[in-house]
């Protein structure tokens, strides 16, 4: 990997002339820890003693997606029913569950990915929690629409197979290329995930004594020796992962946000939806992230390795997705007017004093004020506030899209149609349940695999610069 | 398509054999055989709710026979059956029967054919060869084929809770006559309901010969036709008038709902709308005043509409009639009247200037008085005999239950029958009828269900249905009409003339040869032929009442207004109730019928349950007033609602120290202080669908105050109950979907519903030529016609494109079109609970609107207009909800029609989201497998439907299971039907070219039912087909057309026809919302007079968009 320092050496004389001031970079990892005390930490949290917090948790875990286990067995054998939709709002916390989630899994992918090409080497102490977020977002988020459809035994229709009826899939369906937008994501996201984990896992092998450990980390490991061949593929094939997964971080949520552009509906037909998805769910994503990263960061003691520097970048991420999610917002209501669609118009203004006024409200809150606070450094280096903003963040994601899935359908073109929407016990459970599905799979993430990518950070110390500790000046 | 077909006596062969056997176990009929039938069938088959299982196969014996267990089970007694030509004429298997029968209602009937799948009716239509219905029926005649299959009915006769077998209730029936004869009937009563059949009034006659001091009195608790005795009062004559409102240009209705609570009023819709429908701008179209204190489905359809309290009927018939008779005694009786006297004269005066095309009619329920007043004002306008016609009525000659009750509580009846109605439940409430019932010794009651007078009955009879029973009956001209058999009582029920003349000793007790006798006697001739006839045709010719003359005459009335007392004037503190019969479930004998209970309610749309209704006025009044949210972006709605569902206060009504509970409903467009309550629920000994729905309004009904009542007070409890409203909204919200003009506006701007849309101003739909293309050419041209848009527009290559046309102008909202589609396509139904969750399921729903002319204003509108507007499925050329189908499984085909592939549907809910007029309905539950109340258990509940209820489902349209969507079809089945019928003909004529379907062919289910041919269906491809037509008018428009749905539903623009000269003339109200709403002004604001309505220039010239080819 380059490094920036190097450019120094050939600069041009004239930056001598003027002398700029050296601005030092924030470190990112604190304390000059050795590569030792990384691998050490790091190791440790998957091969220490299980702690009792950990079992607590798990249980804990384990019960609340239980109520997704049994939320969904009551569906399938009873009916959608069983949830509280009607006649005219037939989508509501499935998709907006669906969205919620798969926005969340953005993150990971744009950390890895993006921050990746862009050099970006605060990603490295992050990107694999947030890798795993991804997939276990992902994971959560593919549960709705596959489960929120009446006839879940043939939902098989929807993949391209080969059938004697001659009836094929419609390509003109948006709700078509979620299936492939999605599980397309979902591949290559965990492809990522794998690849970047492959020599932690190695070291992980070698570091382990007990039998069953060397044979799952060996497996998993798929012989990794360092060797410098090992490197130089391993380190083409992540960036063409990085590639591969840019255009997907956009795509994703884009092809999402078709499910409700390409439609006809007052609040849904809108063009602005791409990016405005996309920007929310990067934003939506960074909340989540910080949402995980912090209580790790204070249960391991990982300062040194997620300084403030990151936590700051990550503020700053949210305060900029947040602002361009505001802007949207405002956008479609200027466009409302602009067009002059009457009908379009109702739909804004309904969704902001409309009976479903108050999730608006929650929505502009927590999207566009909260994000605001990140302007100020002193929020941002109060990390318990930065956790609050962070679920704030979080909540108002979820309502944001429950605004426009709802609402717009709630009142469409014919007032004698129009319905109030509320959820049934039932999805609520199943909806707080994923939460717990989610925290089952990070829980066993943290329990069984390298948290951060060892490998990475060390590349970012001081110590793996060939120039450390030398005065270029 | 109809094919009458009579059933022929079966063969000796068809009786017995041959036999047939699937093994040679079942030849020697061995115990392990039998064993291993048993196994085979259904589960749950031997606990069958209601039904015993044993009987219920004996029942099912046809489909036995299909089912190739042998004939020896088939049903078909030689007795019962008629005979017959040489062979089973026109019977394909597989293919439905149609017969003649009628369904009696009080003292009318409506004629129709009942359509037969091996044996069972499963849907009623209106039978064509009675020209004054025209083939329509109405939403009670569509909905009373289910009751046949009630699981519910009484299934046995019995004698103080025990079974009493056939051999013992004859016994039973012939002793009452024995035990009678001497005294000559002392002792012995009957209370009947009404009834039109000549057999029953042959019966009366013979009973009373033989018992001349027995009492024969008739109760029904809702009147539907004018009193005899208004008639005998005005013309010295046993009269009623027959209304000729397709002849009526200026009609007046005085609290008379003539389009649906009359007895004629299927007859009066057809032709109401005769007058009504408007073509070309020099049609003419008629006027309707309707005075009313509740909001019916005819003040709906009113172009100028007054709020007055029943009570004050008379004082505006007086008035009216001050100034139209000579008779200065009128206009002092009117005094008193709140009305502007400008209202009175414009109204007058438009009567006054059209002499004999004018009509003023009274409302059944008004006292005679009003009856009077109206038949004074037809007289003095020279309507007798051309806009009403009078025919001679016998008089029943019956007592009354007000004779009757003194007879009782003096222990002069020993023996009391109570023959159909229910007393118990709905006599009035001074009379106390129940405790009246404990001074009589026996009581033998005949009824089709074990119901609250049932059950003070020491002998309960089963009754058969209508369409299990031979009877005879008289539509409301007097056209006599047969009541056939469809099925043998699936109860073992008896017919009432058989009951009678076994009461009566009659030599003869069989109902057909009953019937027979009266019939052929009547008819003439040669007998068998004459019932033959009349079986065939469902009519018997010429038998209507006779058309007499009469004289109206001021002299004999005098007695009727030196009686009549001072209305009221009505105030919060003492109000006027008015008691009405439930559009649905109508004096309460329908309750169990789930497809009524189911169906909303034209004007407040509650389903499940009826509510004190009460004006706006009087809900703020009493502090009920629907608070809105802090920021009103709609208007506000009618009541609270809680999640979706009306959230009605419940409150307690006291009439003459009488109460009642129930919740209300505010009702806009009602009179200030008069509260409506609907009869006929909160029923006590009921089946399961009619259980717990509703109050009972009974409760304060007297005898001497039957209708409306004054003096009544309500108090608003803290209490609350949830009300399945299947519409929240009221308001159009300004929006472009019905659209209204004025008559006189149309005749200058006949075009006006392009001006008004969307689509105005959005390019024209079909591009600049499309609109001249067929179908199938514009989708050739594809992307040039519009937009170059890159998706493919299916082809349309079939040969003929379907399409329909609803007229707005003509449609009463009388729901006559949901059930009748409910029956044809199976429709379930999902009971409160689901329909308060907005998961009713029907594939034709019905939108009333109010208008109150003003869009910024929040409040509910006290006197509004009412729009309605029938929605279903209008298979969109460019469906949206095709587009988002990810499997397919809503598709085009070739004839435009969007269908539906259910088995391929997965269920994703994407098509009813992008459905734009949200029809598309999603079964998110096992509706048809699980019972209501149990959907939620899912495999745990009880299976549900009764084998009984399935024998009603349309074999040819295919049952839903949970998770697809479903939508209307057009009514597909029977478009293939007609086809593969076209072909069969065409093929046999030599000419396999003729592919295309005459015009008619194909009716859908909602066109065949509808009174008003409101609704067209055919072929749009064919220029002289009668849509193509309807679309080729200049008001023809399709609903939110400027989405580019290109939709083959559209509409026939809304028009009024308000005299310019009345005090409330106006543009249309939801025209003035509209325009307020896009900020345009509305024309002719206000009073008609200062600015000339509807000026050409204020809207834009019109440019025909979109329509049909």
């Amino acid at each position: 990997m380059s490094h920036i320092e190097d450019a120094t050496a050939e600069a041009p004389a004239i930056l001598a002339e003027v002398a700029p001031a050296h601005l030092p970079r924030p470190v990112l990892v604190a304390n000059n820890r050795s590569f030792g005390w990384i691998t050490e930490k790091i190791c440790n949290i998957a091969e220490e003693k299980t702690p009792v917090w950990w079992w607590w948790c798990f249980g804990v875990a384990c019960f609340v997606a239980s109520f997704t286990v049994f939320g969904l067995i009551y569906l399938v054998s009873t009916g959608v029913g069983v949830w509280g939709h009607r006649n005219p709002v037939n989508w509501a916390w499935d998709i907006v569950n669906f969205v919620f989630w798969i926005g969340i899994g953005h993150a990971g992918t744009l950390i890895s990915a993006i921050l990746c090409l862009l050099r970006q080497k605060w990603r490295t102490s992050i990107n694999r929690s947030a890798e795993a977020m991804t997939i276990f977002a992902v994971v959560c988020a593919a549960i709705f629409p596959v489960f929120h459809v009446g006839r879940i035994w043939y939902a098989w229709f929807l993949f391209p197979l080969p059938n004697s009826n001659l009836v094929w899939q419609n390509f003109r369906s948006p709700l078509e290329w979620d299936v492939f937008a999605v599980s397309t994501y979902g591949t290559v996201s965990v492809l990522f995930w794998y690849v970047g984990m492959v020599p932690d896992l190695a070291t992980l092998r070698d570091r382990a004594v007990i039998k069953w450990k060397q044979i799952f980390y060996g497996v998993l490991a798929m012989g990794w020796r360092n060797s410098s061949r090992h490197w130089s593929n391993y380190e083409m094939a992540y960036l063409i992962l990085a590639g591969i997964s840019t255009p997907l971080v956009l795509s994703v949520h884009t092809i999402v946000s078709f499910d409700f552009a390409v439609s006809l509906i007052p609040g849904w037909h809108t063009t602005i939806f791409p990016p405005y998805f996309v920007a929310g769910a990067i934003f939506s994503g960074f909340g989540m992230v910080l949402t995980l990263i912090l209580p790790l960061r204070a249960v391991y003691r990982l300062e040194d390795l997620v300084t403030q520097y990151h936590i700051d970048c990550m503020c700053k991420i949210t305060l900029a997705t947040g602002t361009m999610v505001g802007y949207a917002y405002a956008m479609e209501f200027f466009i409302a007017w602009y067009g002059a669609n009457p009908n379009e118009g109702f739909a804004f203004i309904n969704r902001a004093f409309g009976p479903y006024a108050w999730a608006y409200w929650i929505m502009i809150t927590c999207n566009v004020i909260t994000p605001q606070l990140f302007w100020f450094k002193k929020v941002r280096q109060n990390i318990p506030l930065v956790w609050i903003l962070s679920i704030f963040v979080n909540v108002g994601m979820w309502f944001e899209r429950f605004v426009i899935i709802a609402t717009s359908l709630a009142r469409d073109f014919l007032p004698s149609s129009w319905g109030y929407y509320s959820p049934s016990f039932v999805e609520i459970f199943t909806f707080f349940g994923t939460f717990g599905v989610f925290s089952v799979l990070f829980l066993l993430f943290i329990r069984f695999l390298p948290i951060m990518p060892m490998a990475e950070i060390k590349a970012v110390t001081p110590q793996a610069d060939p120039h450390s500790g030398h005065d270029h000046h | 398509m109809k094919r009458k077909v009579i059933h022929p006596a079966p063969t000796e062969r068809e009786l017995t054999g041959p036999r047939y056997w699937r093994s040679l176990d079942e030849l020697a009929d061995t115990p392990g055989f039998r064993e291993h039938l048993e196994r085979e069938f259904p589960q749950g088959a031997s606990n069958l709710d209601g039904v015993d299982r044993r009987q219920f196969f004996k029942l099912m014996a046809a489909s036995f026979a299909l089912g190739g267990i042998g004939l020896a089970g088939c049903r078909r007694p030689e007795s019962y059956i008629l005979p017959y030509g040489k062979s089973v004429e026109g019977l394909v298997p597989g293919l439905p029967l149609y017969f003649a029968t009628a369904m009696p209602l009080r003292k009318s009937a409506i004629p129709l054919l009942a359509e037969t799948h091996q044996g069972r009716p499963t849907k009623l239509e209106g039978n064509p060869t009675y020209a004054p219905h025209g083939g329509a029926s109405s939403l009670l005649a569509q909905a009373s084929v289910l009751d046949l299959y009630d699981p519910d009915r009484a299934t046995a006769h019995t004698k103080n809770g025990a079974g009493l077998d056939v051999a013992g209730l004859n016994d039973l029936l012939a002793s009452i006559g024995k035990n009678y004869s001497a005294a000559g009937g002392a002792g012995l009563a009957f209370l009947a309901d009404e009834s039109s059949s000549p057999t029953r009034a042959a019966l009366v006659a013979r009973l009373k010969a033989k018992f001349p001091k027995a009492i024969w009195a008739e109760y029904e608790p809702v009147q539907d036709e004018p009193p005899i005795m208004a008639a005998q009062a005005a013309f010295g004559q046993a009269v009623k008038p027959l209304y000729q409102f397709a002849k009526a240009r200026r009609i007046v209705s005085l609290d008379c709902d003539f389009l649906a609570a009359e007895s004629g009023s299927l007859y009066y819709s057809r032709e109401f709308a005769k007058g009504r429908r408007v073509r070309t701008k020099d049609d003419e179209m008629n006027r309707l005043y309707v005075a009313e204190s509740g909001f019916t489905i005819t003040g709906g359809m009113a172009d100028h509409r007054l709020r007055l309290a029943s009570s004050h009927m008379v004082l505006l018939a007086a008035a009216l009639a001050s100034r139209i008779t000579s008779n200065s005694d009128y206009a002092k009786f009117a005094e008193g009247l709140d009305v502007d006297p400008k209202w009175l004269d414009a109204c007058a005066d438009d009567l006054l200037a059209n002499k004999g095309t004018s009509l003023v009619v009274a409302g059944a329920h008004q006292p005679a008085i009003v009856h009077v007043l109206a038949y004074a004002i037809n007289a003095a306008l020279g309507n007798i005999g051309e806009t009403v016609d009078f025919v001679a009525v016998e008089p029943s000659g019956a007592a009354t239950l007000a004779d009757l009750a003194p007879a009782i509580t003096a222990g002069q009846v020993k023996t009391l029958v109570i023959l159909g109605g229910n007393p118990a439940y709905n006599a009035p409430a001074d009379l106390e009828f129940a405790t009246l019932l404990k001074n009589v010794p026996e009581v033998i009651r005949y009824g089709g269900y074990v119901d609250e007078t049932s059950q003070l009955a020491g002998v309960h009879i089963a009754a058969a249905h209508y369409l299990e029973s031979w009877g005879d009956a008289r539509t409301v001209d007097g056209t006599i009409v047969p009541v056939q058999p469809m099925i043998l009582p699936l109860f073992g029920g008896l017919t009432e003339i058989e009951v009678l003349a076994r009461i009566a000793g009659e030599p003869t007790v069989d109902p057909y040869a009953l019937v027979f006798n009266t019939i052929t006697k009547i008819a003439g001739g040669d007998a068998q032929a004459a019932f033959n006839k009349l079986l065939h045709d469902g009519l018997l010719e010429n038998s209507a009442y006779e058309k007499i003359p009469v004289e109206f005459s001021a002299l004999r009335t005098g007695s009727l207004f030196a009686s009549a007392s001072k209305p009221a004037v009505f105030s919060k503190a003492s109000l006027e109730v008015r008691f009405a019969a439930d559009y649905k479930v109508d004096d309460g004998r329908f309750v169990n019928n789930g497809w009524l209970q189911e169906c909303p309610d034209p004007i407040t749309r509650l389903t499940w349950d009826n509510a004190i209704l009460i004006s706006p006025r009087l809900a703020k009044e009493l502090g009920v007033d629907p608070k809105g949210s802090l920021f009103q972006v709609a208007r506000r709605e009618l009541a609270d609602f809680d999640k979706g569902n009306e959230n009605a206060f419940i409150a307690e009504v006291t009439v003459g120290g009488r109460k009642v509970r129930g919740p209300l409903h505010i009702q806009p467009g009602l009179s200030n202080y008069t509260i409506v309550l609907p009869l006929g629920y909160g029923r006590s000994a009921v089946g399961h669908v009619g259980l717990g729905t509703g109050f009972n309004a009974y409760l304060v009904r007297t005898s001497d105050a039957s209708e409306f009542v004054p003096g009544a007070t309500i108090t608003v409890t803290s209490e609350r109950m949830i009300l399945a409203n299947t519409q929240e909204h009221w308001s159009m919200e300004g929006r472009d979907l019905v659209r209204e003009d004025n008559f006189d506006d149309f005749q200058r701007n006949p075009g006006y519903v392009h001006a008004i849309g969307l689509e105005a101003h959005s390019p024209p739909i079909y591009g600049e030529d499309g609109a001249n293309m067929t179908p199938a050419e514009r989708a050739a041209e594809g992307p040039k016609i519009r937009g170059n848009s890159l998706y493919v527009t299916p082809e349309f290559t079939g040969p003929q494109q379907w399409g329909m046309s609803i007229d707005l102008n003509t449609c009463t909202g009388c729901n006559a079109c949901v059930v009748a589609c409910q029956a044809e396509n199976n429709i379930p139904i999902v009971g409160k609970d689901q329909v308060s969750r907005g998961r009713e399921m029907h594939w034709i729903r019905i939108d009333r609107y109010y208008s109150s002319g003003s869009a910024d204003n929040n409040d509910i509108p006290e006197d509004p207009q009412a729009s309605v507007q029938p929605v279903a499925c209008s298979q969109c050329e460019l469906a949206p909800c095709e587009m988002v189908c990810p499997v397919n499984a809503t598709v085009h085909d070739e004839e435009g029609l969007n269908v539906m592939a259910y088995n391929r549907c997965i269920g994703t809910r994407y098509c009813a989201n992008n459905c734009p007029y949200k029809v598309r309905r999603f079964n998110y539950f096992d509706w048809n497998k699980r019972s209501i109340g149990h959907f939620y258990e899912g495999p745990l509940g009880p299976d549900g439907m009764p084998e009984l209820l399935k024998m009603v489902k349309n074999p040819e349209v295919t049952i839903r299971i949970r998770g697809v969507m479903e939508k209307c079809t057009y009514c597909v089945q029977r478009i293939e039907g007609a086809k593969i019928q076209h072909k069969v003909k065409v093929a046999q004529a030599g000419d396999p070219a003729d592919i295309v379907l005459p015009d008619g062919a194909v009716r859908t289910a909602c066109q065949q039912a509808c009174p008003v041919e409101a609704i067209v269906f055919g072929n749009i491809l064919n220029p002289d087909s009668a849509v193509s037509k309807a679309k080729a008018q200049e008001q023809d428009y399709a609903l939110l057309a400027y989405l580019n749905t290109r939709p083959r539903t559209t509409y026939l623009g809304k028009l009024r026809n308000p005299n310019p000269a009345m005090p409330d003339y106006t543009v249309p109200l939801s025209r003035k919302e509209l325009q307020q709403h896009n900020g345009t002004p509305a024309e002719g604001e206000g009073s008609g007079d200062d600015k000339s309505p509807g000026d050409p220039n204020a809207v834009a010239p019109a440019a025909k968009i979109g329509g049909s080819s």
